[in-house]
C-alpha cells in the first residue's frame, strides 16, 4: 500500500497552502494520518466527524511456566498455589527469562509481519499496587522485541471492504496478580497465581475508524495468535485483554485528543464502549467543550464510559532499564527456524479449507474459533462428506460440549469416533437421532467407536420391512381411538402413529420406511 | 591456613568453633558485629561432624569445618535475614560454601540495605572497630570507639576479631573494601558477574557484588574459587562460555614465573586519585607501596582516568535510582513490617505508614533521591547522564589496562574471538595486549583516612555535600566532617561502576592513631588472578614502623 502520495493529494484537496505546512509537520512528527481512506470515509453524524481508534491488546503467552519463574501458569488453580519466591518478589530473588515465551513472542511478531529485533531489552515500569509484588512490572519500554507489522481485514473477516491496521510494536511483559475486592467486606484479597505470567502487548497504530473495524481487528489478532499457538486468546478467562484509544475529529482537520478506555473484556463490550465513547466525544465537541486526555472505564450496565483518571493525576511510571536482565540478543538462525515452523495463518487457512472442502466461510470461521478445530475437521473429513462432517462438528459436537461446559481442548470425542458416528448415519445403519445419542455417550466417556456401540448394544436401524410391518400393525390395533380420529380426517394423528412406532423401536426404526408402511396400512 | 591445620589434624573444627564463640562472648557486646549469632550447640554439632569426616579422610570440601559468617543481607534458611524474616532459600554463594563444608557462625551487622560507609545506619546499632581490642601494638592507641566501616562493618569486625575465619559481605560502592581497610583485613570485590547474586538482598542490582573478607589473600582466593560459579538463577552471572574465554586470555600471573621478579609488571598510578582530602599517613603509605613494587622491578606508570571525578556523583544517581526500585517490594503485603495504621487507608496512601516506619532515615533519603531522578522530568537530566558517565569510567579503565576486556571482545560475530578455541584466544589476546603502554594493575588508596571516630561519623546529610567532594573551597571543619563521609567512597566506587575486580590489602598502620590502612589494587575485568598475585606481594611486605 502506497501511503505518502495519498496524504499529499488529500491535503491538496482540502487545505490552503499554510495549513498544508502545519498538517505536514503534524503528520511527520506524529506518524499519524498516514492512512486516510476516503474510499471508506466513515463519518459520524452530521456527516463530518471521523473517529480514530487504536488498540493495545494484551495476550497471555501459551507457555506452561511464567515469564521469569518456573511456576505453572495453569488456570483456575486454588488461589496462591502457582506462586514461587520470584513471583512473590521475595528479597534476594532474580528473574530468569523463559525461552518458550520468547519463542512465542517471536512467532507472533512473524505472523503479524513485524520486524523481530535482534537486540531488545527489559525495563521496569514502576507503580505501587498490592497485586504487583515487586512494585514494578518488567516490560519492554525502550527497546521492544518487535517493531512494525500489520493486520489485514477483508470479507474473510466479515468486513465489506478491505483495510489494513498497522502494528506499532510488540513487547514482552509480565502479568500482575489479581485483587479480589468483594469476598471479604472491607478487605482486598490478593491472588498471585497470575502474577508473572508472560504477556505480549500488541500496540496498533490508530488506523481503525469504526467499532466494527476495532472488533474485527481484535478477532483477527485472536485467531492469528491461536493459529500459531502463541496465546489461547480467551477474553472470558482474561488470557486476552484490550485497552482502546479513541478520538474524534472533523474530517480534514488534525486528530483530536484521545481518551483511553481500559479493561474491556469482550469484543462485544469493546465495540459498545467505542460506540458510546465516539458519541460522547462528538457531543462534547458540538457543545463547544474540549476533550481532556484521560483514562476511562466502561460501565456495561449503563452502557456508558466514565472517567478513571485524568492526565494530571496519571501515574509517572518512572521507567528504568531492568538491571537484573541483560539485553535479549537473538540471532537470525533462531528467527528463521521459528519462521520456517510457523503454521498456516488464518487467511490462508480459510481460503484453503473453503476451496478444498467446499464448505461455507461461516463454517470455517466456527471451526477456527476453537483452537485445533480445523485440525480436528481435517482428520474427521477423510473419505467423508465435508458438509456432513462440518455440520456434525459445528452443530452437534460444539453445541454439546458447550452445554456441558467442556472446552474443546478437553474434547473427549476422537476424530475417529466422530467419523464412525457420521459413517453409521450416512450409510443408514442408524438414524440421525440415534447418532446424536451415541455422540452423547461418547462425550460422557464411552471410548468405543460408534460401530462397536451399535453392534454391542443392538442399536442398528430397523430396515426390515416385514418386521416393521408387524410392529406397525400392532400399534394400529392397539390404538383404535386414534385410528378412528385419523379416519375422521384428523391428519396430525398420522405423525402420532409414526412417533409410537419409533418409540416402540427405541428410535431404531428407519423413519422413512415407517412412514411408507403406515401410509400404506392406514 | 586454618583448613590446612584441620586437614593435617593439628587442630579440630570443634576447637576452631569454640574459639570463635569465645571471641564472640568476650567482644561482641562491645563490637556489635552480629545481628544474629548461631546457636553454639548447632555449630559445635556441625564441627563434630566435620572432624569425623576429617578423621575418616572424607572431607566435604575445601572449607570443611571452617567457621564463617555472612553479612545479614544474604538469605539463609537457617538463620533469619534481618529481624524475623525467614528466607525459604539459601543464597547461591551460601549454598556453595556450605557444600564446601563451611559452618555458619552468624549473620553480621551492616548499614541498612547496604546504604552507608560507616555501619552507623544499622537498625541494630553501629558495629565498632575491633582494632583496639586485637591490636598487639606496644604503644597505646586511641581508645575512643571507632567505626568498623560500611556497609559490611560487621563482617570486617567479625573477621578481624577472630569470631570467624572469613565472612561474605556485599560491595556496591566499596562496602567490603572500606571496612576491610579500617579493620585491617582483606576485602575483595570480584568482577561483576563472577559470583551469583541470587539470595543477596538487592540494593543497586547493576553494582551489587558479593564480596569476601578474610585475614589473608590465600583465604580470599580459596573462597573466591568456591563461589565464583555460573548460576542460571542470576541472569547477570558470567556465562560458562565467557568464563572459558576469560580463562584463556593472557594475563600477568600466567606469564610471570618468579614471585620476586616483577620486572614485567606495569603498575598504574591514576593521578586523579591524588585528592585534596587524602590524609598524610595514607599518602605516605601509598608512596611506600609504589616504591615496594618498584624495588621488585615493576614499572610504575602514571595513568589518567579523567572520568573519576564524576564517578561519585554518578554513583549517587544510579545507586539510589536502582534502590528506589528494588526496595518497592517492601510494602508490608507479603512479608516484613506492616503498620497498624495502613488498614482503612485510601488506596493511594496504602503504604505510607508501613514504609515510613519500616525504613531508616538514610534508606528513605536514598529512595526519595532515586524516585526523583527516575521521574519523567529528570530521567534524561540525571539518570541518562549518570549512565553515560558510567560508560566513560569503564572506557577509562579499558584504555589503561594492558589486558583486553573480555566482555567487549565476544559481543558478536565481528569479534576476533568469535568461534575460536582457547589457544587461539590466548594468541589473539596476546596480540591485542597493549604491551608498551597498558598496565597490569592499578594501585590506589582505599580510603582517605583511617577509621573515623564514631561520633564524627554520624553524618545525616550526604545530599547537601555529595557534589562538593572535590571542592577545594575553605569549607568549615564541620562541613568537612560530612563531606568526608562521602569522599570516603571516592576510591572504591569506580571499580563498581566499571565492574572490575578490586581488593583492599592491609599494608600499614597510621603513625598518628595506630589504626590500620589498606591499599587498593584493581585489575581488568576477569583478571582476578593477577590481582591476587600482586596482593600477596603487598601482604608479605606489610609495613611495620
Amino acid at each position: 500500500m502506497v501511503i505518502k502520495p495519498f496524504v499529499t493529494t488529500y491535503l491538496k484537496k482540502t487545505c490552503n497552502e499554510r495549513f498544508i505546512l502545519q498538517i505536514k509537520r503534524y503528520v511527520t512528527s506524529h506518524q499519524y494520518s498516514t492512512q486516510i481512506r476516503s474510499e471508506r470515509s466513515i463519518l459520524y453524524k452530521p456527516n463530518k466527524w471521523e473517529a480514530i481508534i487504536g488498540l493495545e491488546v494484551h495476550a497471555q503467552l501459551n507457555s506452561k511456566t511464567k515469564l521469569f519463574s518456573s511456576s505453572s501458569t495453569s488456570f483456575n488453580e486454588p488461589v496462591n498455589t502457582n506462586v514461587s519466591v520470584i513471583d512473590a518478589s521475595f528479597p534476594g530473588t532474580l528473574p530468569q527469562l523463559n525461552a518458550k515465551c520468547i519463542e512465542l513472542a517471536v512467532a507472533a511478531s512473524l505472523a503479524l509481519s513485524g520486524n523481530v529485533q535482534l537486540i531488545s531489552s527489559f525495563d521496569r515500569k514502576q507503580y505501587f499496587y498490592p497485586d504487583l509484588p515487586a512494585g514494578y512490572q518488567i516490560t519492554q519500554h525502550y527497546a521492544p522485541i518487535s517493531l512494525g507489522g500489520k493486520v489485514f481485514l477483508n470479507y474473510l473477516d466479515g468486513l465489506e471492504y478491505e483495510t489494513m491496521v498497522r502494528i506499532k510494536q510488540i513487547q514482552l511483559e509480565q502479568d500482575t496478580g489479581k485483587s479480589i475486592h468483594d469476598i471479604v467486606p472491607g478487605m482486598t484479597l490478593i491472588d498471585l497465581n497470575r502474577a508473572g505470567i508472560g504477556l505480549i502487548e500488541i500496540v496498533t497504530e490508530p488506523d481503525m475508524r469504526t467499532p466494527k473495524e476495532a472488533g474485527l481487528t481484535v478477532k483477527k489478532l485472536q485467531s492469528i495468535l491461536r493459529a500459531i499457538g502463541s496465546s489461547d486468546g480467551n477474553m472470558e478467562e482474561g488470557s486476552l485483554r484490550c485497552d482502546v484509544n479513541v478520538s474524534v475529529h472533523e474530517h480534514g482537520t488534525p486528530y483530536g485528543t484521545r481518551c483511553e478506555i481500559k479493561n474491556l473484556n469482550s469484543i462485544k463490550f469493546l465495540m459498545a464502549a467505542i460506540d458510546v465513547e465516539i458519541e460522547r466525544q462528538i457531543n462534547e465537541l458540538e457543545n463547544g467543550n474540549k476533550i481532556v486526555q484521560e483514562t476511562r472505564g466502561f460501565d456495561v450496565k449503563k452502557n456508558k464510559t466514565y472517567r478513571l483518571r485524568t492526565k494530571e493525576t496519571a501515574t509517572d511510571y518512572r521507567y528504568m532499564p531492568e538491571p537484573d536482565l541483560p539485553p535479549l540478543i537473538l540471532n537470525k538462525d533462531y528467527i528463521t527456524r521459528i519462521s520456517d515452523n510457523l503454521p498456516e495463518l488464518p487467511d490462508d487457512l480459510k481460503t484453503r479449507i473453503m476451496k478444498k472442502y467446499g464448505i461455507p466461510l461461516h463454517d470455517v470461521i466456527v471451526l477456527m474459533n476453537e483452537t485445533g478445530g480445523i485440525k480436528y475437521f481435517e482428520e474427521a473429513v477423510k473419505n467423508r462428506n465435508p458438509q456432513h462432517v462440518s455440520n456434525w462438528i459445528t452443530h452437534e459436537l460444539f453445541g454439546r460440549l458447550h452445554a456441558r461446559n467442556i472446552k474443546f481442548s478437553q474434547n473427549p470425542v476422537s476424530a475417529l469416533q466422530l467419523g464412525s458416528v457420521i459413517d453409521c448415519v450416512d450409510n443408514g445403519d442408524i438414524t440421525g437421532k440415534v447418532g446424536k445419542k451415541i455422540l452423547e455417550k461418547i462425550i460422557s466417556g464411552d471410548s468405543r467407536l460408534a460401530s462397536t456401540i451399535i453392534q454391542e448394544e443392538g442399536l442398528r436401524q430397523l430396515n426390515d420391512i416385514n418386521e416393521l410391518e408387524v410392529i406397525c400393525q400392532e400399534v394400529i390395533l392397539q390404538n383404535p381411538e386414534q385410528l378412528k380420529s385419523l379416519r375422521e380426517g384428523k391428519q396430525t394423528v398420522f405423525a402420532w402413529f409414526v412417533g409410537q412406532v419409533m418409540n416402540k423401536t427405541k428410535g431404531q426404526a428407519n423413519p422413512k420406511l415407517v412412514n411408507e408402511i403406515l401410509r400404506k396400512l392406514l | 591456613m586454618a583448613q590446612d591445620l584441620l586437614q593435617q589434624k593439628k587442630v579440630t573444627s570443634v576447637t576452631l568453633v569454640r574459639d570463635c564463640f569465645s571471641q564472640i562472648s568476650k567482644h561482641n557486646a562491645r563490637l556489635n558485629a552480629f545481628i544474629k549469632v548461631q546457636n553454639e550447640n548447632v555449630a559445635l554439632e556441625k564441627a563434630r561432624e566435620a572432624d569425623e569426616r576429617v578423621n575418616k579422610g572424607v572431607i566435604k570440601g575445601a572449607l570443611d569445618g571452617i567457621p564463617i559468617t555472612y553479612k545479614d543481607n544474604f538469605c539463609t534458611k537457617e538463620l533469619s535475614t534481618t529481624c524475623d524474616f525467614m528466607s525459604p532459600f539459601n543464597a547461591t554463594v551460601v549454598d556453595l560454601l556450605q557444600d564446601a563444608g563451611a559452618i555458619m557462625i552468624g549473620k553480621t551487622n551492616m548499614d541498612e540495605f547496604g546504604m552507608g560507609s560507616a555501619n552507623m545506619y544499622s537498625a541494630f546499632g553501629p558495629a565498632y572497630n575491633p582494632h583496639t581490642i586485637i591490636s598487639d601494638q606496644k604503644e597505646p592507641i586511641d581508645q575512643e570507639p571507632r567505626v568498623a566501616g560500611g556497609s559490611s562493618g560487621g563482617s570486617a569486625a567479625s573477621v578481624a576479631s577472630g569470631m570467624c575465619f572469613a565472612s561474605l559481605g556485599s560491595d556496591t560502592g566499596g562496602s567490603v573494601r572500606l571496612p576491610a581497610s579500617y579493620c585491617g583485613v582483606i576485602g575483595f570485590k570480584p568482577s561483576y558477574g563472577q559470583c551469583s547474586r541470587w539470595g543477596l538482598t538487592a540494593y543497586a542490582s547493576s553494582l551489587d557484588t558479593v564480596g569476601i573478607i578474610t585475614r589473608n589473600v590465600l583465604d580470599a582466593q580459596l573462597i573466591y574459587d568456591i563461589i565464583s560459579k555460573y548460576d542460571e538463577k542470576d541472569s547477570s552471572s558470567l556465562s560458562p562460555k565467557l568464563r572459558s574465554i576469560n580463562a584463556s586470555l593472557a594475563s600477568f600471573d600466567k606469564t610471570n614465573t618468579n614471585v620476586t621478579d616483577l620486572s614485567k609488571l606495569r603498575v598504574g598510578i591514576p593521578q586523579e586519585y591524588y585528592v585534596f582530602e587524602l590524609s598524610d599517613p595514607i599518602k605516605n603509605l601509598w608512596k611506600r607501596g609504589i616504591s615496594l613494587l618498584r624495588s621488585y622491578g615493576a614499572t610504575i606508570v602514571s595513568v589518567s582516568c579523567p572520568s573519576t571525578r564524576y564517578a561519585l556523583p554518578a554513583y549517587y544517581i544510579l545507586a539510589p535510582a536502582e534502590a528506589s526500585s528494588n526496595l518497592a517490594r517492601y510494602d508490608g503485603v507479603r512479608y516484613g513490617h506492616r503498620s497498624d495504621m495502613d488498614s482503612n487507608q485510601e488506596e493511594e496512601l496504602l503504604y505510607v505508614h508501613t514504609r515510613s516506619e519500616g525504613f531508616g532515615e538514610e534508606v528513605k533519603r536514598r529512595i526519595l533521591l532515586g524516585t526523583y531522578t527516575l521521574t519523567a522530568g529528570s530521567y534524561n537530566d540525571y539518570f541518562i547522564y549518570a549512565q553515560r558517565i558510567r560508560k566513560m569510567v569503564q572506557s577509562d579503565f579499558d584504555s589503561v589496562f594492558r589486558r583486553p576486556n573480555p566482555l567487549h571482545l565476544v559481543k558478536d560475530e565481528t569479534s576476533p574471538f568469535y568461534n575460536r578455541n582457547n589457544d587461539e584466544i590466548f594468541e589473539i589476546s596476546n596480540q591485542l595486549r597493549k604491551e608498551n603502554n597498558g598496565v597490569d594493575v592499578i594501585m590506589t588508596p582505599v580510603a582517605i583516612s583511617t577509621s573515623p571516630k564514631a561520633k564524627d561519623s554520624l553524618s545525616s546529610s550526604f545530599l547537601s555535600n555529595s557534589s562538593s567532594c572535590f571542592s577545594t573551597d575553605n569549607t568549615s571543619i564541620d562541613d568537612n566532617r560530612f563531606v568526608n563521609a562521602y569522599v570516603n567512597d571516592v576510591f572504591t566506587i569506580p571499580a563498581n561502576l566499571a565492574g572490575i575486580p578490586a581488593i583492599s590489602v592491609p599494608f600499614g598502620i597510621s603513625p598518628i592513631d595506630g589504626f590500620p590502612i589498606g591499599l587498593q589494587l584493581m585489575t581488568q575485568y576477569g583478571d582476578e588472578h593477577t590481582l591476587f598475585y600482586i596482593s600477596k606481594v603487598l601482604e608479605n611486605n606489610f609495613f611495620k614502623q
